[in-house]
């Protein structure tokens, strides 16, 4: 029972930190990035690479850097220029992105799966509670506490913090307060793309690599913004622990039903609540 | 418009499709094309839901793929001729889909398009792991009968009559699509697709014309999958699954929804493309990918959009009345 609790919270972790980056670029472009998961494992391949030729620490601090670069880049030269255009029109453009990181990640890195192993000095396991667990995981359910915190404080307590909130509510009056809401909005949405390259990196070691990886956890990733409510970082913590205990409860008591458990949680939140557990707006 | 403007281009493209059809004997061009079609006949459905509802569905597949699994289901009962089962699978999915649209569609914007993501994913999960019924991920076979609508099926499987029947049944649904759209309910889907607000001060009750326009997209839609079940006599959960949504999204998108066709041009485009590209096909998805972003970008109203101005401008320099620009009539969504 116990270690399943603990695998929950691990992919609840992994979770955190995908849709923390998926809920801040949402705040402040209103855009859903289909192409999260493809960034995912984007970062997780780069992160494969740079840490086959050196070490895991620095992939752990290069790949989620190159990521934070390309999402600056696709805020600049994409969501910036598209922002008068309907939401879904660039959604739609999110998509077209998603295909072309996928046939990228596919061209360079082939379509079998890869495997990278854990750090040494997190490659042992740890007795907790009277069971072995891999100390790599601690250290995920670790990394994913640390971002929501580190996020949640950061939202609340600095000005930068304070200008995202404003922006995400309403961008025009924020802008008219003379904030800088492009070079806002290209600081957040680097940092979402950061999170997903962290989250791949993080990912990596105890997930294997494969093409297929970006939309299982895409899809995951919208269950929980969606029941989370869009948008809401708070929402989305809760509802991404919640799911990674569904997915892991669910395969060991409930075989049959635990594919379809989060799908029809998601289906049961939006149709009592369209916008979400703590959503106010949609 | 009179109905004549629809009826003689109708006649047209059947009397053409047959022609084509009976003349060209390369049996891998007619196969494409009889795919194409097949597609075209899904974005036309997929399309209808964004052209008149203004929604977009990242779940069709599952009206496609299902489709397929209701004729191989009930054929496999054996209960009752195979025209009926075609007509139950469409008929059924239409009556659910109005069902299921007086719900889903409630959810306003991009929140509608990731429901949609859900549940068609909560289908083709449970197509792939239900051994008994469906056969799981192997899929299953379909049995068709010797005979269908009076016609040996072994004929109506080779090339030419494939592609003849699934091209009328394109030419058909978008001339019925027409029909039903110049009438007063078409009118009042565009009324609530606008502005649902208004429409509603209006007196326009507007849930159930939407459900009604996401039932007909769902029949529409799985029109095209009786069609492929029948041509590939076979059904897998592949055709469930999200990225086929996608691709057909994208059909709509580079077709464009401003005209009923759009889509299913959209559909054949891809496919001639897919095609030309050959070699390079296994990058098709940056290919794809990348036409898609640079359609929506610079031509928003896709390749019909594209061609209609075209033709308006051209009627408008032969009037004389110089190259007026179109009432560009911007789909307003409210968040």
């Amino acid at each position: 029972m116990f270690i399943h609790v603990f695998n929950g919270l691990v992919y609840g972790a992994l979770l955190i930190v995908m849709c923390s980056g998926l809920a801040l670029i949402y705040g402040l472009r209103r855009v859903v990035n289909f192409a999260h998961g493809s960034l995912y494992m984007l970062g997780a391949y780069l992160g494969y690479t740079i840490a086959t030729q050196t070490n895991f620490w620095v992939a752990l601090i290069a790949a989620p850097a190159i990521m934070a670069l390309l999402g600056v880049l696709l805020d600049r030269f994409g969501f910036r220029l598209l922002q008068d255009r309907e939401p879904l029109t660039v959604v739609l453009v999110t998509f077209g992105l998603l295909l072309v990181i996928e046939d990228v990640v596919q061209t360079v890195w082939g379509k079998g799966n890869l495997s990278l192993q854990a750090p040494a000095l997190l490659n042992t396991s740890i007795e907790l509670f009277g069971t072995a667990v891999p100390a790599y995981r601690i250290a995920v359910i670790v990394v994913g506490a640390a971002v929501a915190l580190g996020l949640s404080l950061w939202l609340r307590y600095s000005n930068i913090g304070l200008f995202v909130r404003a922006a995400s509510t309403d961008p025009t009056t924020t802008a008219m307060q003379g904030v800088n809401t492009d070079l806002l909005s290209a600081g957040v949405v680097g940092l979402g793309t950061a999170l997903a390259g962290l989250a791949g990196v993080v990912a990596a070691p105890f997930l294997a690599l494969s093409p297929s990886m970006s939309s299982d956890v895409l899809i995951d990733s919208f269950v929980v913004v969606v029941i989370g409510g869009l948008g809401s970082l708070a929402g989305a913590f809760i509802a991404a622990v919640l799911l990674g205990m569904m997915q892991t409860l669910g395969a060991v008591y409930l075989p049959d039903a635990a594919a379809v458990l989060p799908f029809a949680l998601m289906v049961a939140v939006l149709l009592w609540k369209p916008a979400g557990l703590a959503g106010s707006r949609t | 418009m009179s109905i004549t403007r629809l009826l003689v281009p109708a006649a047209i493209a059947l009397a053409a499709g047959g022609v084509f059809a009976a003349s060209v004997g390369s049996s891998t061009v007619l196969s494409l094309l009889t795919q194409a079609t097949i597609y075209a006949i899904f974005a036309t459905g997929l399309g209808v839901l964004l052209r008149q509802n203004g929604m977009v569905s990242f779940g069709h597949a599952t009206f496609f793929g299902t489709a397929g699994y209701v004729v191989g289901i009930l054929l496999q009962t054996k209960a009752m001729p195979a025209e009926a089962a075609m007509l139950i699978a469409v008929l059924g999915i239409a009556f659910c889909a109005f069902l299921l649209g007086l719900v889903v569609v409630r959810v306003p914007g991009i929140a509608f398009g990731m429901l949609t993501l859900a549940v068609g994913q909560m289908f083709f999960l449970t197509a792939s792991r239900s051994r008994g019924l469906t056969g799981g991920a192997d899929g299953m076979n379909i049995d068709w009968p010797s005979t269908l609508f009076g016609a040996e099926v072994s004929a109506l499987l080779k090339p030419g009559p494939m592609f003849a029947l699934c091209w009328s049944a394109l030419v058909l649904i978008l001339l019925a699509l027409a029909l039903l759209l110049r009438s007063r309910f078409g009118a009042v889907t565009e009324a609530v697709r606008d502005n649902e607000e208004r429409a509603r001060f209006i007196g326009i009750r507007t849930l159930v014309p939407r459900a009604l326009i996401f039932a007909l997209s769902a029949a529409v839609t799985a029109v095209g999958g009786v069609l492929a079940s029948l041509n590939t006599g076979f059904v897998s959960p592949e055709t469930l699954h999200w990225s086929v949504s996608g691709v057909a999204l994208m059909m709509v998108v580079v077709g464009g929804t401003r005209a009923l066709w759009g889509p299913a041009l959209g559909a054949i485009v891809y496919f001639l493309v897919k095609d030309v590209l050959g070699d390079y096909a296994n990058h098709w998805m940056a290919i794809f990918g990348i036409g898609l972003i640079v359609v929506i970008v610079f031509a928003p109203h896709g390749i019909s959009g594209a061609l209609l101005r075209l033709a308006s401008g051209r009627a408008a320099a032969k009037s004389g009345a110089g190259t007026a620009p179109l009432p560009l009539t911007d789909r307003s969504h409210h968040e």
